[in-house]
């Protein structure tokens, strides 16, 4: 309802500003500039040009907002806002709605309130909403659902007659196989943590199903992660890095690093969220590759509770407006803007960078890469999904500290039990 | 004359801007740390007062030891490694004199003018397992190649050589002005006396350098201790806290961990460390040539 | 007998030549493996030769580095702060030097100690209080959150060679000054500064590169592009063209250009500058 009356608005000024001539426009608006903080520094591929696209066009159409971008690298970028937390937030940010981040974040007041039923009309997927709120407020809108797989090529599968693993165990094996064959298996961007979290999320989501978030809750409520399933999780995890599935050096090579060797057909398979799917529509990855990329999901561990259509899945960025912003009606109204259906949800669609968080079947036109479509029938035929992956469930002190442990457990510095340890004390 | 040089409003607006400059850059920030070094402040919000509960913290923290273990061993290593290789190449070069003098001088010094950013990104790339440069120089002389450099074990030793490499022109030049500046007529005497080669270096250069490498090993130790760009930028000082400094880990516990009290604590203790090992330095130098030092 | 002697000299000094070459190659190789690399396309990388001739050179590397790494406002900016970081160290210090120096004051050596202290206190143990103070007064993203500590922290490098330099001008220079009624203000700036030419060289060239490597600071406390120094071209772009590494290879080689140009033009100055520090530092 307010988007229309949104765009109504909007025409009816710009008719107004035709007829009276531009120079009344000019001074009837005020000049407003709106600071944009991204964590999308790639502004001509993916997300990010999905994200700069709609910026651009909300500029042209209101030519008194001036809306200047500051992105930065994920990891950057979490440092970057904590600093901003400090002295104020640029008005419109990223956000994670995941405890890990926004907790602190809400408690610090740093966001403004949003009015939820505002958003009926948006068509957000049921339960998206729910890690952007506090006490039932809501505080932030989800950009997209992401899903972690495996990237494998296709083409590079055929050729050496390798077939996507249905067990844990079969994709060790073919990791040493692919290994034997003088390639990387799986490029893994260790360098960064949170990725090889994901990783163990995902493979503690095949070991205890349903139970994952019960069992994530209390080990962060608790301090305590020594569990039976945590354990044989990060021991999964330890055997793929010690069966050498991921690329020599991985726990150091960041994500650029870990992506350019799956997409410069180096490494087989690459292990990552689908907000990466855009590769397929890429033009510096080598055509040969990019129509070639295809997914699968993490394979069952063998006496596992979830089954292979159990996926990991969550809703993790979005948007949302700084309390303290000068500019916060226009800010919230430049966030409406992009939440349109047809703009974040449509763009994003258009340029394959995975799935949104509101509901995409109006924009599907049979002509998505093979990629896209291979990723909505995973989320469409998912019959549980994860949520929150581990690392994002607890405190910061936390999320920091099992994201450098988990490069000293995988890569065999400490054990098993020492990391779970270690990762309980920071909870506290 | 001598009340013209007595003049306190003279005095006052001569030394004014640097004593701002000192308080506001340097003393101001540093009582702020001693403050929030005690609270709980984790970056926004409010904060309680905590004590030296911090400090505690800190003394059972295995990962900041790990930082100052970090330090120290860089700073051996470019005592025992970096300067060493400086002073027998500004030897050497000396020795050689004549043509190419000022070309050899002036590409040992290039990596230094060049910014740390693209240093680190370079050597990122030049350790790549993958494609990177010196894997590929192994497979020249018919190694396997595909080290991994940043190996929990290996990682730190690879964090040296790029900072050796980055900062070896510079010891190099210091330590070549120092061999200029000794009395050409000592070596001759040497010569007189019979002395090979290696003696004149070790009974001559050497003894003549010491206030020269003594002010080096005191630079040395105070970068190894104030290192931070370069490694977080080529490691983060992963993997796991492998190559963790006390200014990257100060860092990384201030604005992501939201510890910003914790952050401040590590910062102070980083203050009294430097300025400890500055005066520690300083006394074991002191005893020997009184007269080099300032303060 | 004379004849191996002489061979033995040419021996010795061809030992010479291939340690100093060694050196050299040593030094210089990655830079020239990453201008090689910053001319060829992004898949031709994955070789294992040390270097390649790229099948077309990809001068575009270098157009998408120049335009998209923003690298000529970049530069400007680097070049202004630094120069402005310069252009005070060296005046301020000289004025700091005289005082503690040359006039009668009780406080002098207290004064000057302090001043002097700033040189063992490390850079980043001030990056958390000082972001809270610069936020607190509104100086985050202007070019005072960089200049004020680079200058803070250069200054009493600075000093101390000016002290040390101002040291073995003769008074008699000054005394003579003041006989003919010259003020404070002038014998500073007309009489000795004219006469510490080459200690400002020195000072000049320290600070500007103390300074030049500096980006901690510089990313915690900027956020539009508008006061960002040059490191930010590397640092953007490689966020911006992570599937593209020869792009990558092109910004480092031109950002590393200008610092390396500047070197080698003025590199009988400022070999000579870091010399006469060293001799007194």
């Amino acid at each position: 309802m307010k988007a229309k009356w949104w765009s109504a608005a909007l025409t009816a000024a710009m008719v107004m500003g035709l007829m009276t001539g531009t120079a009344v426009t000019a001074n009837a608006e005020e000049e407003v500039t709106l600071k944009v903080f991204s964590n999308l520094p790639d502004r001509k591929n993916g997300q990010g040009l999905v994200e700069q696209m709609i910026i651009d066009e909300y500029m042209a159409e209101n030519p008194n907002v001036t809306i200047e971008v500051e992105a930065l690298d994920e990891e950057a970028y979490k440092t970057k806002f904590k600093a901003y937390a400090m002295e104020g937030m640029p008005d419109v940010v990223n956000i994670w709605g995941q405890p890990s981040f926004l907790n602190e974040v809400l408690d610090a007041g740093v966001l403004a309130e949003l009015n939820e039923a505002d958003y009926a009309d948006y068509k957000f997927i049921e339960g998206s909403l729910e890690g952007f709120k506090k006490d039932g407020k809501l505080y932030g809108l989800p950009r997209n659902t992401d899903v972690a797989v495996f990237y494998y090529n296709q083409k590079m599968f055929e050729d050496n007659g390798w077939s996507v693993p249905t067990t844990y165990d079969e994709l060790l094996e073919l990791g040493k196989t692919i290994t034997e064959a003088g390639m990387v298996p799986v490029a893994m961007d260790g360098g960064d943590g949170w990725p090889m979290a994901v990783y163990l999320s995902d493979v503690l989501f095949k070991i205890s199903g349903t139970d994952y978030q019960g069992i994530v809750a209390d080990a962060v409520a608790n301090g305590d992660f020594t569990n039976e399933a945590c354990k044989q999780a990060t021991q999964l995890l330890k055997d793929a890095a010690d069966a050498g599935l991921f690329q020599v050096g991985y726990d150091s090579q960041d994500y650029g690093t870990a992506m350019n060797l799956f997409t410069n057909g180096q490494a087989a398979m690459f292990y990552m969220g689908s907000w990466e799917a855009s590769m397929a529509l890429n033009e510096d990855i080598p055509e040969e590759i990019r129509t070639n990329i295809r997914v699968f999901t993490m394979p069952v561990v063998e006496g596992g509770a979830a089954s292979a259509t159990d996926i990991a899945a969550w809703n993790g960025g979005g948007y949302g407006v700084s309390a303290n912003s000068a500019v916060k009606e226009e800010a919230i109204k430049f966030l409406n803007y992009m939440y349109q259906p047809d703009k974040l949800s449509k763009y994003g669609w258009e340029n394959g960078v995975g799935m949104s968080a509101q509901d995409q079947t109006d924009y599907m036109t049979g002509e998505e890469t093979d990629l896209m479509k291979q990723i909505v029938d995973i989320v469409t035929n998912a019959t549980n999904v994860s949520g929150t992956p581990v690392n994002d469930c607890g405190p910061s002190a936390f999320k920091t500290s099992i994201e450098s442990e988990i490069q000293s457990v995988s890569n065999g510095t400490t054990d098993v039990d020492t990391f779970l340890a270690n990762i309980g004390a920071a909870c506290k | 004359m001598k009340k013209m040089y007595s003049n306190k409003l003279v005095i006052t607006s001569l030394v004014l801007p640097g004593l701002l400059l000192f308080v506001f850059a340097i003393l101001a920030p540093i009582c702020l740390s001693v403050y929030y070094s005690l609270t709980d402040y984790s970056g926004m919000g409010a904060w309680n007062m905590i004590g030296l509960e911090n400090y505690k913290t800190l003394a059972h923290d295995e990962a900041f030891f790990t930082a100052l273990r970090n330090s120290l061993f860089l700073a051996i290593g470019f005592i025992c490694i970096q300067h060493p290789l400086a002073i027998i190449v500004a030897a050497v070069l000396d020795k050689k004199g004549g043509r190419g003098e000022s070309f050899f001088r002036c590409v040992y010094f290039i990596p230094n003018v060049i910014s740390v950013a693209v240093i680190a990104y370079l050597w990122k790339f030049i350790y790549n397992p993958n494609f990177g440069l010196l894997n590929n120089i192994l497979k020249l002389f018919g190694f396997e190649g595909n080290i991994n450099w940043f190996s929990p074990d290996r990682a730190i030793w690879s964090v040296l050589i790029v900072l050796i490499w980055h900062g070896f022109g510079w010891g190099m030049l210091i330590y070549y002005s120092g061999i200029k500046n000794i009395d050409p007529t000592l070596y001759e005497a040497a010569a007189i006396d019979g002395a090979n080669q290696r003696q004149t270096f070790l009974r001559v250069t050497l003894p003549l350098m010491k206030p020269v490498i003594q002010v080096n090993v005191t630079m040395a130790v105070i970068s190894a201790l104030k290192q931070m760009e370069t490694v977080y930028l080529l490691t983060n000082g992963g993997p796991g806290n492998a190559t963790q400094f006390t200014a990257t880990y100060l860092y990384q516990q201030a604005f992501k961990a939201f510890k910003y009290g914790y952050g401040n604590a590590i910062s102070v203790v980083f203050i009294i460390i430097c300025l400890l090992a500055t005066v520690f330095l300083n006394k074991i130098f002191e005893e020997r040539e009184p007269k080099r030092r300032v303060q | 007998m004379e004849r191996v002697g002489k061979k033995k000299m040419s021996a010795g000094k061809i030992v010479l030549w291939i340690v100093l070459i060694l050196v050299a190659v040593i030094q210089i190789f990655p830079l020239i493996w990453l201008v090689d690399f910053s001319l060829a396309s992004s898949n031709e990388m994955f070789t294992s030769g040390l270097l390649i001739i790229p099948e077309k050179i990809q001068w575009g590397n270098y157009v998408k580095a120049f335009v998209d790494g923003n690298f000529l406002h970049y530069l400007k900016n680097s070049l202004l702060i630094n120069g402005l970081a310069v252009v005070l160290v060296v005046l301020i210090s000289i004025m700091a030097a005289f005082a503690c120096l040359r006039m009668q004051w009780k406080l002098r050596g207290v004064v000057r100690t302090l001043l002097l202290m700033g040189m063992m206190i490390p850079i980043h143990a001030t990056l958390l209080p000082n972001y809270k103070i610069y936020s607190t007064l509104h100086m985050t993203d202007t070019i005072w959150a960089l200049l004020i500590p680079y200058v803070a922290f250069s200054l009493p490098q600075g000093l101390f060679l000016m002290t040390s330099f101002m040291d073995s001008v003769p008074v008699e220079l000054e005394e003579a000054a003041v006989m003919d009624g010259c003020g404070i203000y002038r014998i500073i700036f007309q009489i000795i500064t004219p006469m510490l030419k080459a200690s400002i060289a020195t000072v000049s060239i320290m600070t500007f590169l103390n300074n030049w490597n500096e980006f901690m600071m510089a990313s915690t406390y900027l956020s539009s592009p508008k006061w960002k120094t040059l490191p930010f071209s590397v640092l953007e772009f490689t966020g911006q063209y992570s599937s593209n590494y020869a792009v990558q290879f092109a910004v480092m080689a031109l950002t590393a250009a200008p610092a390396v140009i500047i070197y080698i033009v003025l590199n009988k100055h400022i070999t000579k500058g870091v010399a006469m520090g060293a001799v007194k530092g």
